[in-house]
């Protein structure tokens, strides 16, 4: 049951991706894009990492993605038009490139394949001989914020430092002048 | 064998739930308008008017699905679903007695906020997808309004899990009367742990809740595009909104949404501030009224009847107060809820490390 699930979403994720890049039209893209978002969610669940996949809709489809949908909607016409005819916008590589950059990213996973030893990493096998390991069950939320305060507490200051610094350019940007 | 066939029946169960609310809900809301507008309300079919909505229903269940031409066909189809199964997802995670909740999960908090989010995206999506300007116009109302509100509700929600301790809604219900284990103290100072009842609940646990609810009340208000917050549809400027092209049962679609909504944010606030389902009958010396009535059924009559209030409530002010103006409604959320729910929070951080801890 459960493998059937994960290739179900295995599939939908890069079945709508694939098709995402292919499509024209940029509003159907959009929501092309919401099902990988949520299909990846899936897959995180899978990977026992709940709060990652609650993280990963919250953040991107509740946020990111409506933002763009929003900016997509207010921009004009014109515009869009130049974004969709695909000829010289700078986003679009030539063939080669692309191909180039598409073999590079194959054998950089085929050398990942090669180097997994099908076994478990030894921190796993450490953490169940100790019995500290975490099982899905266990309340995840509390050893991650005890985590964040603790052992990853510069990191997490550092993003939010970085968060602060984006707010203030943002509503810096927003602002209206006066003077002019 | 049996987990599968409760996977499937504990949804239809709840979908059949939600769809009679919904029935009883419009009629009430139609029974209420007329008596705040001092009329009748519906009273031609059936006694009182009580078979009214049915027979809305059965018309919208016959109408055939239009489809305007110049629509986005596919988008335009999927939207009232999108709408619907985000809300209707969200019922998952909230208890309705002690351990009788669909899915008991450590992240049911976090996991309905996430998923009323993608509610948004499915206004958005029928917006554009019906081709219409007043569709369009609309759904952007909608988002701009929905996103705007979902601050103060995550900001109130974190005040009372400062407090609680965890995002796990069936915790938090046991945390709010007579069955806890930690100690629950009315106001920071009296301990009821033995009383229960109303002083119990999470509303009464500290003096800045009680703002905090008021605040989730009215932002959740707005997050289901209900009046005085419905700019969204606004019927005198927008025909009727991102859903004016949808007739059908697409167009129930979206209505059962709406009132689902109303009871999922009912739900919540009952939850989270209201004391879940526990009773609101303290034990007074001999007379063991909260003993009396705690229990499975009594819980999810509890939580039924304090949810149906707070609905009641959600109707009785769409019917009181005019609609706010766009720029109005943004200095609410921005000037006035945002910054008093920040407050609220820090008085919570304070509380937990002076009072509780």
């Amino acid at each position: 049951m459960e493998s059937i699930l994960f290739y179900a979403f295995a599939t939908l994720a890069i079945g709508s991706a694939l098709l995402l890049v292919n499509l024209k039209n940029i509003a159907r893209a959009l929501f092309l894009f919401f099902i990988v978002l949520f299909a990846m969610a899936g897959l995180y669940l899978f990977a026992l990492a709940d709060f990652v996949a609650i993280t990963q809709i919250m953040v991107y489809v509740g946020g990111v993605l409506i933002l763009m949908l929003f900016a997509f909607m207010l921009s004009n016409k014109e515009l869009l038009k130049d974004l969709q005819d695909s000829s010289g916008s700078f986003l679009n590589m030539p063939r080669w490139q692309a191909i180039v950059l598409a073999l590079g990213f194959l054998t950089l996973l085929i050398l990942g394949i090669r180097e997994w030893q099908q076994s478990l990493p030894t921190w796993i096998q450490q953490a169940r001989e100790n019995n500290t390991e975490i099982i899905p069950t266990d309340n995840n939320i509390q050893q991650i914020g005890l985590r964040f305060m603790t052992f990853y507490v510069l990191p997490f200051e550092v993003i939010s430092i970085f968060l602060m610094m984006a707010l203030i350019g943002a509503s810096h940007l927003s602002r209206k002048e006066r003077n002019r | 064998m049996i987990d599968t066939i409760l996977h499937i029946l504990v949804p239809v169960a709840i979908f059949t739930f939600i769809a009679a609310f919904t029935l009883f809900a419009v009629y009430a809301e139609r029974k209420i308008a007329g008596f705040v507008q001092d009329r009748l309300g519906p009273m031609e079919t059936g006694k009182y008017g009580s078979l009214q909505t049915i027979a809305d229903i059965l018309k919208l269940l016959q109408k055939e699905l239009i489809t305007p031409t110049s629509a986005d066909k596919i988008l335009f189809r999927i939207a009232p679903i999108i709408i619907f199964v985000a809300v209707f997802t969200g019922f998952a995670v909230i208890p309705w007695a002690k351990d009788f909740i669909p899915a008991n999960t450590h992240t049911g908090l976090f996991f309905i906020m996430a998923i009323i989010s993608i509610d948004a995206l499915g206004i958005l999506m029928a917006g554009w997808g019906s081709n219409n300007k007043y569709s369009l116009l609309g759904s952007m109302r909608a988002i701009a309004q929905m996103v705007s509100y979902e601050i103060p509700v995550g900001l109130s929600l974190i005040t009372v899990v400062m407090l609680t301790q965890t995002l796990n809604l069936n915790e938090i219900a046991i945390g709010q009367g007579i069955m806890t284990n930690g100690s629950i103290k009315f106001l920071g100072f009296w301990e009821v742990n033995e009383i229960g009842g109303f002083f119990a609940w999470n509303i009464f646990q500290a003096p800045h809740l009680i703002v905090t609810y008021l605040i989730f009340f009215i932002a959740t208000l707005a997050e289901c595009n209900r009046a005085p917050f419905d700019i969204p549809e606004a019927e005198s400027e927008l025909v009727g909104g991102f859903h004016t092209e949808y007739g059908g049962i697409q167009f129930a679609f979206i209505f059962l949404a709406e009132y689902a909504m109303m009871f999922l944010v009912a739900m919540l606030g009952v939850v989270l501030f209201l004391g879940g389902w526990n009773t609101p009958l303290p034990n007074i010396g001999a007379i063991r009224l909260a003993d009396w009535t705690t229990g499975l059924a009594w819980g999810i009559f509890w939580t039924l009847a304090k949810s149906l209030f707070i609905v009641g409530v959600q109707m009785w002010i769409r019917w009181t107060l005019p609609r706010l103006r766009a720029d109005q409604l943004m200095s609410l959320c921005w000037k006035v809820l945002t910054p008093l729910a920040f407050v609220c929070m820090a008085i919570s951080a304070i509380w937990r490390i002076l009072i509780i801890a």
